[in-house]
């Protein structure tokens, strides 16, 4: 693709504008994607300890840890949470859905933690785990670990389809602002050449040479000039052909 | 404000009742009362639209979702054939007040989900006359609410597969009616005769889900009576298979030096889990409650062994029903009769995976007992059977002789027919009844 060296720094400029803007928007999208699914992931992981904790209550009191675990056991269905525990009021582990047990990182944590916290399990990933009281913490604390490996992914796919999206309008623009270059750039050749063969004294007699004497935009009306130029410049006194209509 | 039902049966009833009396109507009516059977003579035409769970040619449907694939699949079959060898039985003998007794069946592979979906359709489509013999905690537990939802139409869970304590106790407990005893008496009976025998550091092996916590609480609670705390714990995911790797488990128990691991698993697990147990130098009393499946567990441990016993040596189970061996308890000896006579198979559309099944174990036995008691509560109902009268029926049932030695009585505040545990341990490739604990394991 032949470009001008008269649009070769608006080329540049394009390319640079369009790539500052893909950066830019970029790292807003995965700033705003990373905030709000991980702000997402932790408010629903928090509304689910609270779900939790709030159906436990009466399985608590009445003791009958198996419908508890049969409850904590549907929750980790749900994609990205990875495991699930209730600690009584003194910090016993009632119920939890790890396998093959429950890791020494969590064993040597605050039982009664319900503030948010990562956690980065040997063998398991990293999480980011939030807690919920049950019954105030009188009957003990559900915790609700999610898998960030699993959130990692979503917002990694999140931000490549942005990206993705991106990457496409910096294409079409690219392609774009080169056919539109070439576009304002082949009058200015086709003037060049004209005016090569004014200056070598050649007659005006090709297509090309027609077509941008037949132009009525500043391209045509410079032609013309220089052809008036060319042919009169032995006959100082003709006057100059008449200027189009706004031109400059 | 009109409600319409959602039931295919009450819309059926409403056109019925709305239907024209013309002579031909009447002449049918007529044909119909004179061929049909005798106990409908005494329903009116209200009782007989109100009974639910009667097949076409006056049968009792039983509805059943139990595990007839995957790996406890063993525990389904088995209970089965013991169940429907009794129903045969009965069936051949004029039935229960002249009324074969049918099993409509559905697989759950021992997986929550399934299992409720196989409720509903029993419950809502094909309507049958209650639930019997399903298997596992995880399915019953989930399926307990439903009774709940269906309790205007009365629908009864008799004799799960389970000895977990959500059927047993409110809010639940009232919809259901157990048989065995419950996994706290089997899980207190282990730690109590470890303890006796100074084994005070018991660990457990689990799985991780509502059978694994029944158990786990059990024997914290029967631990906590003893005044002390479980040294050591480990689970595995429900539905491991006997080829997976226990040894992660092993590694976290054998760190806690335990005297003895409870076990509240399915075969395949847990079998697999002894043999890592014993391969890493865990050798202790490794104790398995009856829901395991105790030939299925024993079959895979000696299989390919020199020596059967190398890895069986160190079980326990405990069991809830006596020896099948025991032909001196009538009931064993009327089981192991109608086995051998009827053989059942589950059948072929249910099998997805090949199972060899044994002539005799305790899970099918237990399915007998269970069709045993059922067919006595049915007869109780006295030719008519409403699911109304069956909870009266149930409480009807005092000192009831299965023939096991042990009287099973029902009543408002006892839901739970059998009490006893038995032990067994492995001798010679065969379970055995424990009698000494000291000799065998102090």
């Amino acid at each position: 693709m032949k470009i001008r060296k008269l649009f070769q720094k608006t080329q540049f400029g394009i390319f640079a504008l369009f790539g500052l803007i893909v950066l830019s928007t970029s790292a807003l999208t995965i700033y705003t994607v990373q905030t709000h699914l991980s702000t997402e992931y932790e408010s629903n992981s928090r509304n689910i300890a609270k779900t939790i904790a709030d159906a436990s209550v009466d399985i608590l009191l009445n003791r009958n840890l198996a419908t508890l675990q049969s409850l904590i056991d549907q929750f980790v269905e749900i994609q990205g949470i990875r495991y699930v525990y209730i600690t009584s009021d003194n910090g016993e582990y009632l119920a939890h859905t790890f396998v093959p047990g429950i890791p020494e990182a969590i064993r040597n944590s605050d039982p009664f933690e319900t503030a948010t916290v990562k956690r980065t399990l040997p063998g398991m990933g990293e999480f980011v785990e939030v807690g919920s009281p049950i019954l105030a913490g009188f009957a003990g604390t559900v915790h609700v670990g999610m898998d960030l490996d699993v959130i990692g992914l979503k917002i990694q796919r999140a931000i490549g389809q942005q990206v993705y999206l991106i990457s496409i309008l910096l294409l079409v623009g690219v392609l774009g602002s080169i056919w539109f270059v070439n576009l304002a750039a082949r009058p200015l050749g086709d003037l060049l050449a004209f005016a090569v063969k004014l200056a070598r004294q050649e007659e005006p007699d090709g297509a090309q040479d027609e077509r941008i004497l037949a132009r009525d935009d500043e391209a045509g009306e410079l032609a013309r000039l220089l052809l008036h130029v060319a042919q009169h410049k032995n006959a100082p006194d003709e006057p100059p052909p008449p200027a189009a209509k706004g031109a400059g | 404000m009109s409600t319409q039902s959602r039931n295919p049966g009450d819309k059926r009833v409403q056109q019925d009742a709305g239907a024209r009396l013309t002579r031909r109507t009447v002449v049918r009516a007529g044909l119909a009362a004179i061929l049909a059977p005798p106990w409908l003579h005494s329903l009116s035409p209200a009782d007989a639209a109100a009974i639910r769970g009667i097949g076409p040619d006056g049968e009792i449907v039983l509805g059943v979702s139990a595990a007839f694939s995957g790996p406890s699949r063993g525990l389904g079959t088995e209970l089965y054939r013991g169940a429907k060898s009794y129903f045969n039985h009965v069936n051949e003998n004029g039935g229960v007040n002249g009324r074969k007794v049918d099993l409509k069946l559905y697989d759950d592979g021992y997986q929550p989900d399934p299992c409720v979906k196989n409720t509903v359709k029993l419950i809502l489509e094909d309507q049958v006359f209650l639930l019997f013999g399903y298997v596992g905690t995880p399915t019953v537990t989930r399926v307990l609410p439903m009774l709940k939802k269906f309790q205007a139409q009365r629908v009864y869970l008799f004799f799960p597969f389970t000895g977990a304590q959500p059927q047993r106790e409110p809010p639940y407990g009232d919809f259901a009616f157990n048989l065995r005893a419950s996994y706290r008496q089997e899980t207190a009976g282990l730690v109590n005769n470890f303890m006796r025998i100074g084994r005070q550091r018991i660990a457990m092996f689990y799985q991780a889900d509502a059978y694994g916590r029944s158990g786990w609480a059990g024997v914290r609670a029967a631990l906590a009576r003893h005044g002390v705390e479980m040294v050591g714990e480990a689970t595995y995911r429900r539905g491991s298979r006997f080829t997976g790797s226990f040894r992660a488990q092993v590694e976290i128990l054998k760190k806690a030096t335990p005297d003895a691991v409870i076990c509240v698993g399915a075969y395949a697990a847990c079998a697999g889990f002894a043999r890592d147990a014993v391969d890493l130098g865990l050798r202790v009393p490794i104790a398995n409650l009856s829901f395991v499946g105790s030939e299925n567990l024993l079959n895979l441990l000696s299989q390919g062994q020199d020596d059967p016993d190398a890895y069986a040596r160190y079980l326990v189970n405990s069991q809830v029903v006596p020896s099948y061996e025991d032909t001196s308890i009538p009931a064993v000896k009327e089981y192991r009769e109608l086995m051998a006579r009827y053989d059942p198979q589950v059948p072929a559309e249910l099998v997805k995976e090949a199972y060899t099944p044994f002539p005799h174990s305790f899970v099918s036995l237990e399915g007998f007992l269970d069709a045993k008691l059922m067919v006595e509560i049915l007869r109780r109902l006295k030719g008519k059977p409403d699911r109304t009268g069956l909870e009266e029926a149930v409480f009807s049932v005092r000192d009831f002789d299965l023939g096991i030695g042990e009287a099973v009585s029902f009543g408002p505040d006892r839901r739970q027919g059998l009490q006893k545990v038995y032990y067994t341990v492995v001798e010679d490739g065969r379970f055995v009844t424990l009698d000494d604990w000291k000799a065998k394991f102090g």
